[in-house]
């Protein structure tokens, strides 16, 4: 049984590494690891990718196998590194011998350029360098059993764990840091040095980056308004994207010279952006919120998908400019000055951020944060003990929102244009993408989900093709390994807790109590 | 005049004609069982009185007020709580938070806190758990959670769906032992249930529903020894000819 499955497990990874070879992965982790390294081929680098994938299956399949002796062990790992290099040596082989015949492979696959390949054949005769790569990638799965081994008898693990936990202790046990801590307003002064460094970021990084900066703080934004009706009143929106749409069309249409030359100021267009954006979501809401889970998310997708299609409408745009959308939409200005450059927006984002988060931190822990959380966890029992559900619902989906119309505003007027086709589905994913990395119902979460969602694809952009699909790969390792979240709330922690147990102990059980 | 008076209601659900008239009364400071087996209607007139259920016909009355066209999250401000059948607590919230939302209609911070410490002797396992989410709770101990959390919206009137439901036969005692001391501190209670024995024990009178209509009434300890109940209800044999 446990040798099937490991074999099973050895086959997948095999595909996987063929899959890798054949679209250039493995090349592009040797050049990555030669540049890194300042090494001379990128040989070891594409060697290193096989190889540790190898040597990850064979770490589980001995952790299945729960070998007890060094021999069981190694044999655990080397049964799905063999059959990885089985695979994977098979089709070196068969690319080989092909390659050796002169038949020219990128005429079908770009990648399996003579020199692509030779960095996994080594230069050998096709059969050699099969062979090569399977002992290489048995022993590599041996390998992998054999240190999960290792450090499960001589107890590296826990003495590692140990180091980790004691290595808190030891930086507060430095005397200099000792000594700060226990001076009375430390918390001040380290939240006033993060926020004087928050101030001067801005200043410090150039265009580029504020840009970078303000779409993530945009889209924190978004998340702290959508984790209020999802978080915490468990509403699921998939049409929040739409209530973007309408503060950023609501801005363009007050401030841009065409379609209709009103020429509002910037600070009054804002409020109404965000009042209007609240009322449609109050207009959406009374119909609606009467749906639970499934039904809800279905309505307000296609919501969404009804505001994009009727702002490129040809019957719009005589009021909203169609397709073309809008341009020359106003920015700040502050006494005669014009604000509208990014280093002004960036601060204007993070002074949004701050004044959210406050907002919702106080909603959190009030009367109206306790009833969100009742409705989310039964709504029945909750208007039983008396809240009224339509109007805490409505409450939630009209702050939540505000807040989409608010950066809703903010990005038409930082791009100084808005057009339908800023507002696809793809918006509403990433948001509550963002809001579900981050932990459901946490703010500090919402913060990281932005950061790792719209920051990650920028810092990826050195593996450019393969971009997105590091970036998927990356969200599902994530949602694997932590599934709360990458910052969850207490809350949120508990809900796992409570999972489990559920699931350990069944609600049926009963211990009789003395 | 009756704490809580049901007079001739009919409930439908769609097409389905789910309750048939049904009358009942509850006196102050009384426990009324309410008994029936499964489909009888016991719930669906629980669902009737706390508003989540319309009646097509007839009235119900608190003290004197009509409630029977009220919206559920009213009811509670009347002075009917509910502790609904499965226990349901807020099983992601702390045993305290649960307690808190019970007295969600209040505002009396210190009436809240006293009332708190109430619930807490009469369940002192849920003082030692206050902290616990709870979820994590046995099923004996959500069940005081629900019924502690009902006491804290300072009810006239208590309606208790089921509370046996799924506990060890020890714990129901426990269960019962405690509806009798929520009685007696004061609360009117209406008790549904199906295990007969125990709730007529409890009971000062007991009504049995069959297909939604009442079928019998009287002292509860009259119908313990009505010999239909014992038939139908006790699972006692008819004595046999002598």
């Amino acid at each position: 049984m446990t040798v099937r499955s490991s074999l099973r497990a050895g086959l997948s990874v095999g595909l996987i590494a063929i899959l890798m070879v054949l679209i250039g992965i493995t090349q592009l982790s040797g050049q990555l690891v030669r540049g890194w390294f300042g090494l001379p081929s990128a040989t070891p680098g594409a060697w290193l990718i096989l190889l540790l994938m190898a040597g990850w299956a064979g770490s589980r399949a001995y952790k299945q196998a729960k070998a007890t002796s060094w021999g069981a062990a190694l044999a655990a790992g080397a049964v799905p590194g063999a059959a990885a290099g089985l695979l994977l040596g098979a089709l070196m082989w068969g690319i080989g011998s092909l390659l050796a015949n002169g038949t020219d492979l990128r005429q079908w696959l770009a990648q399996l350029s003579p020199a692509n390949v030779e960095l996994l054949t080594l230069g050998l005769p096709p059969l050699a360098s099969a062979l090569v790569i399977l002992a290489a990638l048995t022993a590599a799965g041996a390998a992998g059993a054999a240190l999960s081994f290792a450090s499960e008898r001589g107890q590296w693990g826990a003495a590692w764990a140990a180091r980790r936990q004691g290595l808190g202790a030891k930086v507060t046990s430095v005397p200099a840091i000792e000594k700060f801590l226990a001076r009375p307003n430390a918390r001040q002064i380290v939240l006033i040095a993060g926020l004087a460094l928050l101030l001067l970021l801005p200043l410090g990084v150039g265009q580029y980056w504020n840009y970078i900066i303000g779409t993530i703080g945009i889209y924190v934004i978004l998340g702290l308004g959508l984790n209020i009706i999802v978080g915490m009143a468990g509403l699921l929106n998939l049409g929040y994207g739409a209530f973007f749409a309408i503060g950023a069309y609501t801005v363009a249409i007050l401030t841009a010279p065409e379609p209709h030359n009103i020429g509002m100021s910037y600070w009054l267009a804002l409020p109404i952006a965000v009042v209007v954006a609240a009322i449609a979501g109050i207009l959406l809401g009374i119909p609606v919120l009467r749906m639970r889970g499934d039904y809800l998310a279905i309505v307000t997708l296609g919501f969404a998908e009804i505001i994009r299609i009727l702002l490129r409408s040809d019957v719009m745009t005589g009021f909203t400019g169609g397709p073309r959308g809008i341009r020359s939409v106003g920015g700040p200005e502050l006494l005669g000055i014009d604000l509208n450059n990014e280093t002004f927006f960036t601060y204007f984002i993070l002074v949004g951020i701050v004044l959210a988060a406050f907002v919702i931190y106080r909603l959190q822990n009030s009367r109206v944060g306790r009833a969100w959380m009742a409705i989310r966890e039964d709504e029945d029992v909750a208007e039983a003990m008396g809240v009224n559900i339509l109007t805490y619902k409505l409450l939630a989906l009209a702050i939540g929102v505000g807040f989409a119309g608010f950066g809703g505003a903010i990005f038409a007027s930082r791009n100084r244009f808005t057009g339908p086709e800023d507002f696809t589905l793809q918006v509403s994913i990433n948001v509550l993408c963002l809001v579900i990395i981050g932990g459901m119902g946490s703010i500090p979460g919402v913060l990281m989900g932005a950061l790792v969602l719209k920051g990650l694809p920028e810092i990826l952009r050195q593996l450019d093709d393969y971009r997105m699909l590091a970036f998927g790969a990356l969200l599902v390792v994530m949602m694997i390994v932590r599934p709360e979240g990458l910052w969850p709330s207490a809350r949120q922690k508990n809900e796992l807790r409570v999972a489990e147990e559920e699931l350990t102990a069944g609600p049926g059980t009963e211990v009789v109590e003395a | 005049m009756a704490m809580l008076e049901v007079r001739g209601v009919h409930t439908y659900y769609g097409n389905i004609h789910a309750l048939k008239g049904v009358s009942l009364y509850v006196a102050k400071g009384e426990v009324v069982a309410l008994i029936g087996g499964n489909g009888a209607g016991k719930t669906t007139l629980l669902n009737t009185i706390s508003g989540i259920l319309k009646p097509r016909e007839g009235t119900i009355w608190l003290e004197g007020e009509r409630c029977d066209s009220v919206p559920p999250h009213d009811i509670v401000r009347m002075g009917i709580a509910q502790c609904p059948e499965g226990r349901r607590v807020f099983s992601r919230m702390s045993v305290r938070e649960n307690l808190e939302m019970g007295a969600y209609i209040r505002a009396d911070r210190e009436g809240i806190e006293r009332d708190i410490e109430h619930v807490y002797d009469l369940f002192p396992v849920l003082r030692e758990r206050r902290k616990q989410v709870s979820g994590t709770l046995s099923g004996g101990e959500q069940q005081m959670l629900a019924m502690g959390r009902a006491l804290m919206a300072s009810p006239r009137i208590i309606l208790l769906d089921e509370p046996s439901m799924g506990l060890a036969p020890m714990l129901v005692e426990t269960i019962f032992d405690i509806v009798r001391e929520i009685n007696q501190r004061g609360t009117t209670v209406l008790l549904v249930e199906q295990n007969a024995r125990m709730a007529l024990t409890v009971a000062h009178r007991g009504y049995v529903i069959e297909t939604g209509n009442i079928a019998l009434e009287g002292p509860a300890a009259e119908l313990l020894e009505n010999p239909r109940v014992k038939e139908i209800y006790l699972g006692e044999n008819p004595a046999p000819p002598a």
